[in-house]
C-alpha cells in the first residue's frame, strides 16, 4: 500500500512541470578556463539550486574533434556547449547538431550574434590584438603592420588554429584582409615568428619574458597585467578580429529543461556582469566592458566573411602548419 | 588496436593499393617528424644509460652513506610526471629564473629558453627514463651472488679489477636492456616533445599525430594510423632487440645472499660531494624552480620574500574540479597498482613457467601498448568502448573505467616485467615436483610462485600506482565530465596561461606523492627486500 502511495506521488510530481524548477544534471562541453566556469556554476547555482553543472573543458578545436568521435559513435554526453566561436558552431548547425530554441531571452542581445534559427547565442566579445613584455619593449607596437619587422617577429609568438577556435577566426579574418592575407603570415615565418599551441602558452611566453610580443586574446593579457605580470595589450588600428562565445543546446540532450535554464542564464544581465568581472567585453545592452579596456562603440571589428571561412577552414589550417610547423 | 591499423592499409585518395600508407611516408612533415624522433630517441637513450649506468653502479657498488636517499632520488624522475617535469626545467633554464638567479646563471630577457630544442627534448627524455637503465643495472647488481665477489678476492683480486673484471660483464645484459627500454619509451613520449618541442619547432611523431588530431579531427584518422603503425614498429624492434640481449648475453646465476657493495674508502667524502651537486641539479634544482612559480602571484613577477603568496595554492584548493581530480587519480592509480600486480602474476605464470603459448603473446602484447604512444592507445580506446558493450548494452565510454582499462593496459608491463624477471630466475623443479604431486594451477601459483614473486609484484604494483597517479596522455583524451584526473587538470591550467596554478597543483601532487613514498619505505622494513626499488641493496 505505501509503495503504491508513493508512486502516486512520484507521477503526480512528474505530471506538473510548470511548477517544478528544473532540476537533475546537464554536461557543459566549454572552452572557458576551468577556474572561471567554477565561479559561473556556482553563480548559475545560486539562481538553479537543483541543476547539477558537469564541466568538461578543452580547447575548442580539440572539443570539435571529441564531438565528432562521439558523434560518428552514436551519442555525446554533452547537453550545452559553449565554445568559442560561431563558426564551429555553425559546422554544428549544418551537421543538425542543435537544437532550435525558439523562446531563448534575447533582450538586448544584438542581432547579429544571434544564429537566424536561434540554435546559437553569443554570449560575449573576445578579441584578438597584440600583448607585449613592457620589461623589454619600449616603444609599444600600434597596428598589426608593426609586428612584420624582423626586429620583432624574431620575438613574436602566436597561438595556433590547429588548438585555439579564436586563432581559427583570427587567422581566417587576417588573411582575408587585403592590405594583410598570407603575405603577412609568410613575413612573420621567414623573419622568426613561432606559433605555441593556445592562448595560454602566448601569455606564459610573454609574462615570463621569453618572447617580447603575443598575438592573443585579449582578456588573458589583460587579466595577467591586472596580476600583476610585467605585460601590457594593445587593440591594433587596423582592427581586431572578434568571436562571440556562442552558447547552444546539442539536440538530444536528455534534459533538455535544465539545458534552457544554462541558456537563459548565460543571456541574463547577471551572467553578463559576472563575464566583465572575468575580464570580457559585454555583450548585452546597458553593460559596460571591464576597466582599462576601450568602449564597446570605438572598437574596430575587422570584417569577415564567415561563409568563406567555413570553406576554408581546412586549406587554412593547413597552410598555417606548413608556415609554422604541425 | 586492430581497428586502426586496418585504418593505416586503406587504398588513399587515389585508390592505389596502400595508397595512404605511401602518401603519408612521403610527406615532408612525417620525414622530419620520423628523423627527429629517431634523433632525439638516440640523444636521450645515451643520456639515460650514462647517467642511469653511473647512478646505478655508484650506489650499487659502493656503501655509500644515505644509500636509500641517493638512489630514491635517482629514481624521481619516475615519480615526476613529464609535463611536470619540463615545467620544472623550463622555469629553471629560463631567464626568470629564480634558481639559476642565485648563482647569476640566469640567461638575460628575451634570450629563448634553450629547453625549447631538440637537445633540450632529447636531454628531458633522457632524464626522465634514466630510472629504466638504473632499475635494470641495480637489479642486476643485487642479483651477483656475494660469494662470487667473495671467491674473486681470495683469489687475489682487488676492489676495481673484481668490479671491472667480475662485475661490469655480468650487469652489461641488463644496461643494453634498460638501455633499449629507454630508447623504446622514448620512442612513444609525448610530454616532453609537447611542451618543450612544439613551441621549439622540433614536431616528433607523437606531436605531429596529436597535432593533426586535434587539428583536423577524426578526417585524418588513415593518416595518423600510418604513423602510429610506424611508432609501433619501431618499439617492436627495440622490443626483440631485447630479448636478443637478454637471451645471448645473460649467465644464469646461482641463487644466494646477494653482494651488498665495497667499502668506499677514503674518496668517500669527494665522490658523495660530486653525486650529490649532480642529484643537486638534476632533481631538487628543478623542483626549487617549480616551488618558486607556485608561490608567485602572477607569471614575470620576481620571486621574493615581498612577492610570496599562497594564492595559488588557494585558488587550486578552492576548485571542486581539483579536489575531485585527487580523489579521481588515487583511486584510479590505487585500482591499477593492485590489478596489475594481481594480473601480473597470474600471466607472469602462466607465460614463463607453464610456457602457454597464448599466454605468451598476451605478454608481448602488453609491451606493445606501454610503447606505442597513449595518445594512439587512447584513440584506439575511443574506437572499441564508444560503442555500447555487446553482451550488457552500456557504454563504458564517458565513464571512470574507460581510464581504468586504459591505465591497465598500459601500465600492466611494468609490474609484468619484474615478475616474470623473478619468476624465470626461481628454480622450476620446485613446480614440477608440486606438479607431479597433483597441485592443481591455481595452487601453485598461489602457494609455489607467489610467494616467491610477491615483492616484485608489490614493487611493480607500488611503481605503477606512482606513475599512474600523474597519468596525463591516456586521460588526456579518455576523461570526461567528473571524471577529471591531477595530470589533465595540471595540463588544462597551464593550456589556459595559468602556470602559476599549474605549479602550485604539481607541487601539492608531487608532496603528497612524496609522503606516499614515506608511508611505504615506513612500511619497507616489513616487506621483503627487494620490494621497494630505492632500497634493493
Amino acid at each position: 500500500m505505501k509503495s503504491f502511495r508513493n508512486a502516486a506521488i512520484a507521477i503526480f510530481a512528474m505530471a506538473s512541470p510548470v511548477l517544478a524548477q528544473p532540476s537533475g544534471a546537464i554536461t557543459v562541453y566549454t572552452s572557458q578556463p576551468q577556474e572561471q566556469m567554477a565561479t559561473v556554476v556556482e553563480a548559475f547555482n545560486a539562481d538553479y539550486p537543483d541543476v547539477q553543472v558537469e564541466i568538461f573543458r578543452t580547447g575548442t578545436t580539440e572539443l570539435m574533434s571529441k564531438l565528432q568521435a562521439e558523434f560518428a559513435a552514436g551519442s555525446t554526453p554533452a547537453d550545452v556547449l559553449l565554445i568559442a566561436d560561431a563558426v564551429a558552431m555553425t559546422q554544428l548547425k549544418n551537421d543538425d547538431r542543435l537544437l532550435a530554441y525558439a523562446d531563448a531571452p534575447l533582450d538586448g542581445i544584438p542581432a547579429d550574434v544571434v544564429d537566424a534559427d536561434k540554435t546559437f547565442f553569443g554570449t560575449k566579445l573576445i578579441t584578438t590584438g597584440i600583448v607585449y613584455n613592457t620589461g623589454m619593449v619600449d616603444q609599444a607596437p600600434t597596428s598589426w603592420d608593426d609586428l612584420r619587422a624582423p626586429e620583432v617577429a624574431g620575438s613574436l609568438i602566436m597561438p595556433s588554429p590547429l588548438y585555439s577556435g579564436a586563432a581559427v577566426i583570427h587567422v581566417g579574418t587576417v588573411t582575408q584582409q587585403p592590405d594583410l592575407g598570407w603575405g603577412f603570415y609568410e613575413e612573420l615565418a621567414a623573419n622568426g615568428a613561432v606559433a605555441g599551441q593556445g592562448n595560454g602558452t602566448v601569455i606564459e611566453a610573454v609574462a615570463r619574458g621569453e618572447k617580447a610580443y603575443g598575438i592573443i586574446i585579449e582578456y588573458m593579457a589583460m587579466n595577467a597585467k591586472a596580476d600583476g605580470s610585467p605585460v601590457d595589450f594593445v587593440w591594433p588600428d587596423q582592427g581586431v578580429s572578434a568571436i562571440t562565445q556562442p552558447v547552444a543546446i546539442v539536440k538530444g540532450t536528455d534534459n533538455e529543461e535544465a539545458a534552457k535554464a544554462f541558456v537563459d542564464w548565460q543571456l541574463s544581465k547577471t551572467a553578463q556582469e559576472q563575464s566583465v568581472a572575468q575580464g570580457y567585453f559585454p555583450i548585452i545592452e546597458g553593460v559596460s566592458p571591464p576597466e582599462g579596456y576601450p568602449a564597446l562603440e570605438a572598437l574596430n571589428i575587422m570584417p569577415l566573411d564567415a561563409d568563406k571561412l567555413m570553406a576554408d577552414d581546412q586549406a587554412n589550417k593547413e597552410k598555417f602548419a606548413e608556415l609554422f610547423g604541425g | 588496436m586492430l581497428r586502426l591499423f586496418a585504418l593505416a592499409l586503406m587504398p588513399g585518395d587515389s585508390g592505389q593499393t596502400l595508397g595512404l600508407m605511401r602518401e603519408t611516408l612521403g610527406s615532408r612533415a612525417f620525414q622530419s617528424a620520423f628523423s627527429n624522433t629517431l634523433a632525439a630517441s638516440g640523444g636521450s637513450v645515451f643520456i639515460s644509460t650514462v647517467l642511469g649506468g653511473v647512478l646505478a653502479f655508484a650506489t650499487g657498488l659502493l656503501r655509500l652513506p644515505g644509500r636509500a636517499l641517493i638512489s630514491f632520488l635517482a629514481l624521481s624522475p619516475l615519480l615526476i610526471p613529464s609535463q611536470i617535469m619540463a615545467l620544472a626545467w623550463i622555469e629553471m633554464m629560463g631567464s626568470g629564473s629564480f634558481a639559476l638567479g642565485l648563482f647569476g646563471l640566469a640567461p638575460p630577457p628575451g634570450a629563448s629558453n634553450p629547453m625549447y630544442s631538440g637537445a633540450g627534448v632529447a636531454w628531458l627524455m633522457g632524464l626522465e627514463h634514466m630510472p629504466l637503465v638504473f632499475i635494470a643495472v641495480r637489479a642486476s647488481l643485487s642479483a651477483i651472488p656475494g660469494d662470487l665477489v667473495e671467491a674473486a678476492r681470495i683469489g687475489g683480486a682487488g676492489q676495481g679489477r673484481i668490479a671491472a673484471r667480475v662485475i661490469f660483464p655480468l650487469t652489461v645484459p641488463s644496461l643494453a636492456a634498460g638501455a633499449v627500454l629507454a630508447f623504446a619509451a622514448a620512442i612513444g613520449n609525448f610530454g616532453v616533445p609537447a611542451l618543450l618541442g612544439i613551441p621549439g619547432r622540433f614536431p616528433v611523431l607523437t606531436t605531429l599525430i596529436y597535432r593533426q588530431l586535434n587539428g583536423f579531427g577524426p578526417a585524418v584518422m588513415g593518416k595518423v594510423a600510418v604513423m602510429a603503425l610506424v611508432l609501433v614498429l619501431l618499439a617492436a624492434l627495440a622490443l626483440l632487440l631485447r630479448q636478443v640481449v637478454l637471451r645471448r648475453l645473460s649467465v644464469p646465476l646461482p641463487p644466494g645472499a646477494g653482494f651488498a657493495g665495497f667499502d668506499p674508502g677514503r674518496g668517500k667524502w669527494a665522490f658523495l660531494a660530486i653525486l650529490w651537486l649532480v642529484l643537486l641539479w638534476l632533481s631538487i634544482l628543478p623542483i626549487i624552480a617549480l616551488t618558486t612559480t607556485a608561490l608567485v602571484p602572477a607569471l614575470g613577477v620576481p620571486f621574493g620574500l615581498e612577492t610570496a603568496s599562497l594564492k595559488n595554492f588557494d585558488a587550486a584548493i578552492a576548485n571542486p574540479a581539483v579536489r575531485r581530480a585527487f580523489a579521481n587519480s588515487f583511486g584510479l592509480a590505487g585500482l591499477a597498482g593492485f590489478m596489475s600486480a594481481l594480473v601480473a602474476i597470474v600471466l607472469g605464470w602462466l607465460s614463463v613457467t607453464a610456457r602457454n603459448p597464448f599466454a605468451k603473446a598476451l605478454s608481448w602484447l602488453a609491451d606493445a601498448a606501454f610503447v606505442v604512444p597513449g595518445t594512439v592507445l587512447a584513440l584506439s580506446m575511443i574506437l572499441v568502448y564508444l560503442r555500447p558493450l555487446p553482451v550488457i548494452g552500456v557504454s563504458i565510454y564517458g565513464t571512470a573505467l574507460i581510464l581504468l582499462i586504459a591505465y591497465l593496459g598500459r601500465f600492466l608491463p611494468m609490474a609484468l616485467r619484474p615478475v616474470e624477471a623473478s619468476i624465470s630466475a626461481t628454480d622450476p623443479s620446485l613446480d614440477e615436483a608440486a606438479r607431479i604431486a597433483g597441485a592443481g594451477v591455481l595452487r601453485r601459483i598461489a602457494r609455489i610462485a607467489g610467494p616467491g614473486v610477491l615483492p616484485a609484484a608489490i614493487a611493480g604494483g607500488l611503481l605503477i600506482f606512482m606513475t599512474a597517479v600523474n597519468e596525463l596522455t591516456l586521460s588526456a583524451l579518455l576523461w570526461s565530465a567528473g571524471h577529471e584526473t591531477i595530470g589533465v587538470q595540471i595540463f588544462s591550467m597551464q593550456y589556459e596561461g595559468n602556470s602559476t596554478g599549474a605549479a602550485a597543483l604539481s607541487v601539492m601532487a608531487l608532496a603528497l606523492v612524496g609522503l606516499l613514498v614515506l608511508l611505504t619505505d615506513r612500511l619497507g622494513g616489513r616487506l621483503p627486500p627487494g620490494t621497494l626499488p630505492w632500497r634493493s641493496a
